[in-house]
């Protein structure tokens, strides 16, 4: 591998069971077919997890990878992405976050670390460059976020190991679980931390020492110099120095897509209240960035006065701040900041929270709940205190809380109610940003690999709402206008090839896509400079196909099809009643036959053709899916 | 003379000064073998950065038991490879924990790059500055406990 930059060259294989560890030379096949981070690992769970893997069991793999991009100067380079079978649903679990682990996990000389199997004792494992070390955690149980992580470097005798922490959440087998670096860079989404409790595995400690080198160094720091004065250019830097993504909150009110009170609204009245100016003006301090940052965006707040005085931490981010507000009815900003507090260091996903709890205040503001039934708890909107307690007794497993803490399926089935109001896409919480106002945001949702999330796609094109460019782009003017159904099969495939590229290489996508900045042109050229491997940009996109299609082939093999690509009946047949976006519903079946028909999937099934799998070189998965039933 | 200066304030402790160095020294990204070194305390968002503060009086140059550092006529502390023997004790002498060894044991000191710093130029919030100044004395624990009193958050 000493032939490929910006790679650090190897995989960990750690066996919990056998408490044994070994490396793996990176295969340069593999680099240039997945690029790193979420490719490695979508790779690598296709290959190691079937249909007849339990999440929870020692058969699962629970892996960390990360990019050839991270550990150098590139700006934003330090993501990671965490990758297993989901327990939370049932399906591909995907993850990522930043701060400062990716980067001393490629120090210490790793590209990819795979947990698999179970410790039959609670352990932290210890990576210190190549020495591995499964040292006893038991002491740590029950233990939070922050605690662990003090404890860790106490244990250690070292400030500067990075730390991925699981909270007492994921120990008391809640599905919706994270796991934490940098105390609130929350890889949180789909249970990666329930699945990491349940191999024995309280935290991974990671110190290393070495370095990262790159095949062009000249024409890497060009690059890297261009972008950066690129991104400090760009009329976005401003805001996003200031507020990070809590920026978008007012933008999403004014377009009247906000999720509002479980979204049966698109616009919330307090808004303004609860907005990313206010946190900026009245609480953050000082700004923090992830390793290697251009535009530091994240932010430390401190509430000086009133019932959280003393309260303080990073972020939140959009999701969360309106997950905590809007959503949930709550126009109590620090409110929201202390419940973003206690989910963080409890060790959960926000948006998963608040969705449990925002859809049983629906219930109970229908009547279909009573106090009896939620231990005495008046779930009215934007009651803040019950929403505080019912985070509590979610990560306990408490009285009501254990009625939530499987998530809202599970708890719609177990009270025999509410079902049909629960706001998923294959078992996984969608996020802030109501579908009826944005049709391939919607789109995006339906087919998402990890379930009903923004990420995998998050054609922020739309915003914009300018036909011009749809017709540039895609030959179709609706393409971009958000409230038109035309074209979203083209967009969100090319959206989707695009996010998958910047998750394998691992730098910032708030910057690199949002920002417009690591088009398939310019990767192509920090492609070679770092790595060595020459790709055209159509190559480089072809690895975006190529991720997307191995996710759709094990989703699929789990048993996926086109009647799982579905949004909530609420978006499909009632029209938000008033603002921006109103008056319109979501029209799937026509954008999902254009989607499939884009991708080269069989429009009856979702399944992708044998012919576009061979395309890709999938070639296991091409047999693999021929011998699948058809329904 | 002129030297770096460090507003604890607007450091975000993204490490680009740690990349700058030591891609401009060793043509690789280590922050192992950068002289410039960033100390986070995540809990309480603080973050801070250790380097050369030339001192008048440099206790690691008049520690060295084998004279291997010496001052430069730009005010830097240079290093001589060759008659320093790995002891360490630069490390410990250093008032602003600003030494660091490297994996042959040799210490890592900043040299300004030769007048124009590259942590400088790199820094993203313009928290590192190169002016002229006739002391910096702030230590990480005189900048954490005063950002820690400013807002008011334990210690």
């Amino acid at each position: 591998m000493a032939d490929l930059g910006g790679y650090a060259g190897k995989i960990l294989r750690i066996d919990l069971t056998r408490r044994e560890a070994k490396t793996v030379d990176l295969d340069r096949s593999l680099a240039s077919q997945f690029l790193g981070g979420r490719g490695f690992n979508s790779k690598l769970l296709y290959e190691e997890v079937g249909p007849d893997t339990d999440p929870l069991s020692p058969e699962n793999v629970l892996m960390f990878a990360t990019g050839p991009l991270v550990g150098t100067m590139f700006p934003t380079a330090s993501r990671f992405n965490i990758s297993a079978k989901s327990p939370q649903t049932g399906i591909l679990g995907d993850t990522n976050a930043g701060g400062h682990l990716a980067s001393e996990i490629k120090f210490a000389g790793y590209d990819q670390i795979v947990l698999e199997g179970r410790s039959s004792e609670p352990i932290f494992v210890y990576v210190n460059d190549g020495e591995i070390e499964f040292r006893d955690a038991s002491h740590m149980r029950g233990m939070d976020v922050y605690e662990t992580d003090e404890i860790i470097k106490e244990d250690l005798g070292d400030r500067r190991v990075q730390t991925a922490i699981i909270g007492p959440a994921a120990e008391n087998g809640i599905r919706f679980s994270g796991i934490f670096a940098n105390l609130m860079r929350a890889a949180s989404r789909t249970g990666m931390g329930t699945v990491m409790a349940s191999k024995g595995v309280k935290a991974l400690a990671v110190r290393g020492t070495g370095s990262i080198e790159v095949s062009h160094p000249r024409k890497f720091e060009r690059l890297v110099d261009e972008i950066a004065e690129e991104i400090r250019g760009h009329e976005q830097y401003e805001g996003r120095r200031r507020m990070g993504t809590t920026r978008i909150l007012l933008m999403a009110n004014a377009m009247g897509f906000l999720p509002t009170r479980h979204y049966t609204a698109g616009s919330f009245e307090h808004a303004e209240e609860v907005s990313g100016e206010r946190l900026a003006e009245e609480f953050n301090v000082k700004s923090r960035g992830c390793f290697a940052c251009t535009i530091p965006c994240s932010r430390f707040y401190v509430v000086r006065g009133g019932r959280f005085a003393g309260l303080y931490g990073e972020g939140p981010e959009y999701e969360s701040q309106g997950s905590l507000t809007s959503r949930t009815g709550n126009r109590e900003l620090e409110l929201a900041l202390k419940a973003n507090d206690m989910c963080n260091r409890l060790g959960m996903d926000v948006l998963t929270v608040s969705e449990c709890i925002s859809w049983a205040q629906e219930l109970y503001e229908k009547g279909m709940l009573t106090k009896e039934e939620t231990d005495g708890l008046d779930l009215s909107w934007g009651n803040g205190d019950a929403i505080l307690t019912l985070i509590d007794k979610i990560s306990r497993r408490d009285g009501f809380g254990d009625v939530l803490a499987d998530g809202t399926k599970p708890a719609a089935l177990k009270l025999g109610k509410g079902m049909d109001l629960i706001m998923q896409v294959k078992g996984l919480d969608l996020i802030m940003a109501d579908p009826r106002g944005l049709k391939g945001f919607g789109l995006g949702y339906a087919v998402a690999s990890r379930g009903g999330d923004h990420l995998r796609s998050e054609p922020f094109l739309e915003l914009n709402d300018d036909p011009a460019i749809g017709e540039k782009m895609f030959g179709v003017p609706e393409a971009t206008l958000r409230m038109a159904d035309r074209g979203k099969g083209k967009l969100i495939s090319f959206f989707e090839d695009w996010n998958a590229v910047i998750d394998a290489l691992e730098p910032c996508k708030n910057i690199m896509q949002n920002m417009e900045i690591l088009t398939f042109d310019l990767a192509s050229e920090v492609i070679e400079a770092t790595t060595g491997m020459r790709m055209t940009p159509a190559e480089v996109r072809l690895v975006g196909t190529r991720i997307v299609n191995i996710e759709r082939a094990f989703n699929v093999r789990e048993g996926i099809r086109r009647r799982d690509d579905s949004l909530p009946r609420r978006f499909r047949e009632e029209p938000l009643e008033e603002g921006a976006s109103s008056g319109t519903v979501f029209d799937q079946e026509p954008m999902l036959d254009e989607y499939y028909a884009e991708r080269g999937w069989e429009v009856s099934t979702g399944i992708p053709t044998s012919e576009t799998l061979e395309k890709l070189n999938l070639l296991g998965a091409r047999s693999d899916l021929e011998s699948l039933s058809r329904d | 003379m002129r030297r770096i200066i460090v507003e604890a304030a607007e450091c975000a402790g993204c490490r680009v000064c740690e990349l700058a160095c030591s891609f401009r020294h060793e043509e690789r990204f280590s922050p192992s073998l950068s002289r410039i070194t960033v100390i986070k305390e995540d809990k309480h968002g603080l973050d801070y950065p250790l380097y050369c503060r030339q001192c008048e009086s440099c206790p690691p140059e008049s520690t060295c038991p084998t004279g291997a550092l010496s001052w430069t006529t730009e005010g830097t502390v240079a290093v001589d490879r060759e008659s320093c023997i790995g002891c360490g004790s630069c490390v410990t002498a250093c008032n602003y924990d600003a030494v660091k060894l490297d994996d042959s044991s040799r210490p890592l000191i900043c040299d300004l790059c030769g007048g124009e710093p590259e942590c400088v130029k790199r820094c993203p919030t313009d928290a590192l500055r190169y002016e002229e100044s006739d002391t910096f004395t702030e230590t990480i624990d005189d900048a954490f406990s005063r950002l820690r009193k400013e807002w008011k958050i334990d210690g």
